[in-house]
């Protein structure tokens, strides 16, 4: 079997459609929208249910999970398989993906379900294929650093959102669904924080490049603000739930100011975008 | 009755005026709306809101993201632009000819009195052709109401009514 597979060779059917991150940013209307503009009559834009657009936000957000999932699941995989057992990756660390593997196959299946209960179908949206691309790195530990701790990061403040966001709507299946899956992702950071410090113990050099592509995915995940402590972002950071998964401190505060970074320049490039607007 | 719509060409998007005009005058006939209607397209922001002005011309205006295709962004869809435009126009024609004179204003109008009206406009277009997610607007609608038999109930009721005035659907979706 072919290793390294890169992303335009991911298998999907008719029903999908694919974009990359490039082609999402290229969308000129995305620059004159600011993080807060999502029809809130306040500057609050935390996902719940309070926001007028709050089912069909809900509905788009539960999609990018389930692709989400899809895209775990072949990385997880991935590093089962693309690396030598002993030399390139301890099998102690390939059984922990295969447990991931098996639990993200589980994720896909209850996003499925989730979906239908919103009324959406599986492909309605475009899907962003940047997890699994953040998962094609050739060193393992990057892509522990990558999708485990930065990505399965984002996870659980997605899974934090939306299970709040089903508390609130007393929604019984959101709320329950959304908990236990949020559990897998506390356990899956975990691994990427464990393996992470005990592969690189002694290897000072490859921990920093490691922590350093987390911070370039935790940045490029930051989605422009959508994600932060700010309830003008759409998914809160979920401080707790991160120092269970093994995030320091130091961690959570280093991922809370790229986030609130990532959101100010934001909104300062949508005020510029929507000033070129007006005098054109 | 004449259909227009703004802007003619697009520079942010895939949208075809023209396809917007016929699914719009498809709709007014089918709907019976009796005076000229104007769509305005807001074409800068992927945003999907949709407000309409009612006067001697019926202004509909509507964010990109209300005719889009999810699938393939920028690109529209047909279904999504007939369901956004028709929508409005029941809820238009509701207020004009339905005994709606005590709804609220648009923007006075609370989340759940809008999604037990969305509901009734969605089961109307429905029974009508246009392909509309019902489990969309159940999940919507419960949401607002609640997620109970009891609310399911109001919802299967006010998604098979045809002709509520404004009481009539406050009540229907208590």
């Amino acid at each position: 079997m072919r290793k390294f597979l890169p992303v335009d060779d991911l298998a999907r059917d008719e029903r999908f459609n694919q974009i990359t991150m490039r082609e999402r940013q290229s969308d000129p209307r995305q620059a004159s929208v600011a993080p807060s503009d999502s029809g809130a009559r306040s500057r609050a834009n935390r996902l719940t249910p309070a926001l007028p657009n709050a089912s069909d936000s809900a509905r788009a957000l539960m999609h990018g999970i389930f692709v989400g999932e899809i895209q775990a699941l072949e990385g997880a995989g991935r590093t089962c398989h693309d690396f030598e057992t002993g030399t390139e990756a301890p099998f102690a660390l390939k059984l922990d993906m295969a447990r991931q593997a098996w639990d993200e196959a589980r994720h896909v299946e209850i996003s499925v379900k989730l979906s239908e209960w919103m009324g959406s179908e599986i492909g309605q949206y475009a899907e962003n294929t940047v997890l699994f691309e953040a998962a094609c790195s050739n060193d393992p530990v990057l892509r522990l650093a990558g999708v485990n701790r930065a990505l399965e990061g984002l996870a659980i403040d997605v899974f934090t959102t939306m299970k709040e966001f089903g508390t609130i709507a007393e929604d019984p299946f959101l709320e329950f669904c959304e908990d236990w899956m949020l559990a897998d992702e506390v356990t899956h950071v975990k691994m990427g924080s464990d393996w992470l410090r005990r592969i690189t113990e002694n290897d000072p050099e490859r921990r920093k490049k490691a922590l350093e592509f987390q911070n370039v995915v935790d940045k490029i995940f930051s989605y422009g603000g959508t994600r932060s402590d700010s309830e003008e972002s759409a998914i809160g950071l979920a401080r707790r739930f991160r120092e269970l998964a093994g995030f320091t401190e130091d961690e959570v505060e280093e991922v809370a100011e790229l986030s609130l970074r990532a959101l100010e320049e934001r909104k300062a490039f949508a005020a510029q975008a929507r000033a070129a607007a007006s005098v054109s | 009755m004449t259909v227009t719509v703004a802007p003619e060409a697009f520079k942010f998007v895939s949208f075809d005026a023209a396809l917007i005009r016929r699914i719009a005058e498809q709709l007014v006939a089918m709907l019976g709306i009796d005076r000229p209607v104007h769509v305005v397209v807001d074409e800068t922001t992927p945003l999907a809101r949709v407000q309409v002005t009612i006067g001697d011309t019926i202004t509909v205006s509507v964010e990109s993201g209300a005719l889009e295709d999810t699938r393939r962004p920028t690109s529209q869809s047909e279904d999504a632009t007939a369901a956004t435009i028709g929508r409005a126009l029941l809820m238009t024609r509701d207020r004009l000819h339905g005994g709606f004179g005590e709804a609220p204003a648009d923007d006075d109008l609370t989340l759940a009195q809008v999604s037990a009206w969305s509901t009734y406009c969605a089961g109307r277009l429905s029974r009508l052709g246009l392909p509309i997610s019902q489990q969309r607007w159940r999940y919507d609608y419960r949401n607002r109401h609640g997620f109970t038999d009891a609310a399911d109930a109001t919802f299967d009721r006010v998604w098979s009514a045809d002709a509520l005035t404004w009481a009539e659907l406050m009540e229907t979706a208590r």
